[in-house]
């Protein structure tokens, strides 16, 4: 099947002591290995060594890391990011801590995207034999898993074509400049299975994050978030409230450095051959923000 | 106890010591163009046209260029004043948002000030 899932990222904090707070007590990650500077988490449903991984100094992304599910997937996706024009180098094991070999793609929005097939396995905390349904003692928001990401672009148009091309990802929900064919791309959003969206690029700047996301269940569940947030004195940026674009429920809050987080909850069942949902500019704010219905101006302007 | 003035309409607001510029205006019920609130967007920055601040902790270069940390430009969600200080908004005014609390700013400043100076305890 390919790509799988985003199953890492890789962000750059300011300061560790108090990334580690937000990542560990708020978030309720579980911090699995600190090496070289660098910390490694995973949440609790997630059975691969880890999904985020923070490292002291700037601000920013450093690289997503998607699994694939089979290794000759590798070669394939290597030769279909070559086909298109990107510069990809091989990684080695081991370059990532209990990470497979994979490729390093250098994609055309300026953001780095490792490709592997491997992770240690360490299991889920609650585990496979007769599993209860949630670890009993969870810390603050207890996120489960990562989710997606939303980056942005020069060229959003040019980047779903990459995505299609060479991770054979398909758009599911699109901000387009006009119905007509000709029409640029303001926003796209992505998925290689029947998640709603695994990475979304709207058009602003090169190389830049705009947020990277937590799954939750449902709207109770982004509710208690946000009301966390508050109490651990986590600048929330919107929310709670519900996207237009994937339906999702969702919080947008800033991590200790400035990048932005986001709690997501909900949205519904991808598949390739439904059509397309298309939104138009003018109707932009409804689809970010399906209850305020206009964009904040943070929305294009805070990236890190 | 330092004291920021906005130029050019002339807001005085008094901030606590080790208090951020932005937490500082906020909490006097101010608001401005700001986004992370942690020194990870550059969004909030202003002149600082007279006085010294400082920074607490390490801001990105992404956020701050070599130029931008001597040249005045203030990111005000991590800089602390070190004495009094005046700024300039750069494309946007500031807005007052909760006038309560900017009542409740100029009383503490005029306190401040006259314990300072003495006069508070001639007022006993
Ligand atoms: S508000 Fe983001 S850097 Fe100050
Ligand atoms: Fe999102």
């Amino acid at each position: 099947m390919g790509i799988m899932r985003m199953g890492y990222a890789h962000v750059r904090v300011t300061d560790m002591a108090e990334a580690k707070n937000h990542y560990a007590n708020t978030l309720g990650l579980y911090e699995v290995l600190e090496e070289n500077g660098r910390v490694y988490y995973k949440g609790w449903d997630e059975w691969d060594h880890h999904s985020v991984v923070l490292e002291e100094g700037g601000v920013g992304l450093v690289k997503f890391g998607f699994k694939v599910e089979h290794e000759f997937d590798i070669d394939e996706i290597e030769k279909k990011a070559e086909t298109f024009g990107c510069i990809v180098e091989r990684m080695s094991k081991g370059e990532n801590p209990e990470v497979s070999d994979g490729i390093r793609i250098h994609t055309p929005s300026d953001h780095l995207f490792e490709v592997y097939h491997g992770q240690t396995m360490v299991g889920t905390e609650v585990g496979t034999h007769n599993p209860e349904s949630f670890p009993r003692h969870l810390v603050g928001v207890g996120v489960p898993a990562i989710d997606h990401a939303l980056v942005t672009a020069e060229d959003v148009k040019g980047m779903e074509r990459f995505l299609t091309e060479t991770f054979g990802f398909y758009a599911t929900e699109r901000v387009q400049t006009s119905l007509e064919p000709d029409c640029d791309y303001i926003g796209t959003w992505m998925t290689g299975g029947n998640q709603i969206h695994q990475l979304a690029v709207i058009a602003g700047p090169q190389g830049k994050l705009h947020h990277f996301a937590f799954k939750l269940s449902d709207w109770n569940e982004v509710g208690h978030a946000a009301d966390l947030f508050s109490m651990d004195d986590v600048p929330i940026d919107v929310g709670p409230t519900r996207h237009g674009i994937t339906r999702g429920q969702t919080v947008y809050f800033f991590d200790p450095s400035g990048n932005r987080n986001e709690v997501f909850a909900g949205g519904y069942t991808a598949y390739p051959d439904r059509p397309v949902s298309i939104w138009t500019p003018d109707q932009i704010g409804k689809g970010i923000f399906y209850h305020a219905r206009e964009l904040n101006d943070r929305f294009t302007s805070v990236l890190t | 106890m330092p004291v920021v003035t906005v130029h050019p309409s002339g807001e005085v607001i008094y901030l606590d010591p080790d208090e951020t510029v932005l937490s500082g205006l906020y909490k006097a019920g101010y608001a401005y163009a700001i986004g992370c609130r942690r020194g990870g967007c550059a969004v909030c920055k202003v002149d600082c046209l007279s006085g010294q601040f400082k920074y607490d902790y390490p801001i990105a270069d992404t956020v701050l260029t070599v130029e931008e940390r001597s040249d005045g430009t203030c990111l005000t969600c991590r800089a602390v004043p070190k004495g009094d200080i005046t700024i300039e908004m750069r494309d946007e005014n500031l807005r007052l948002i909760n006038p309560f609390l900017r009542q409740l700013n100029e009383k503490a400043r005029i306190r401040a000030k006259s314990v300072l100076s003495g006069t508070e305890s001639k007022e006993q």
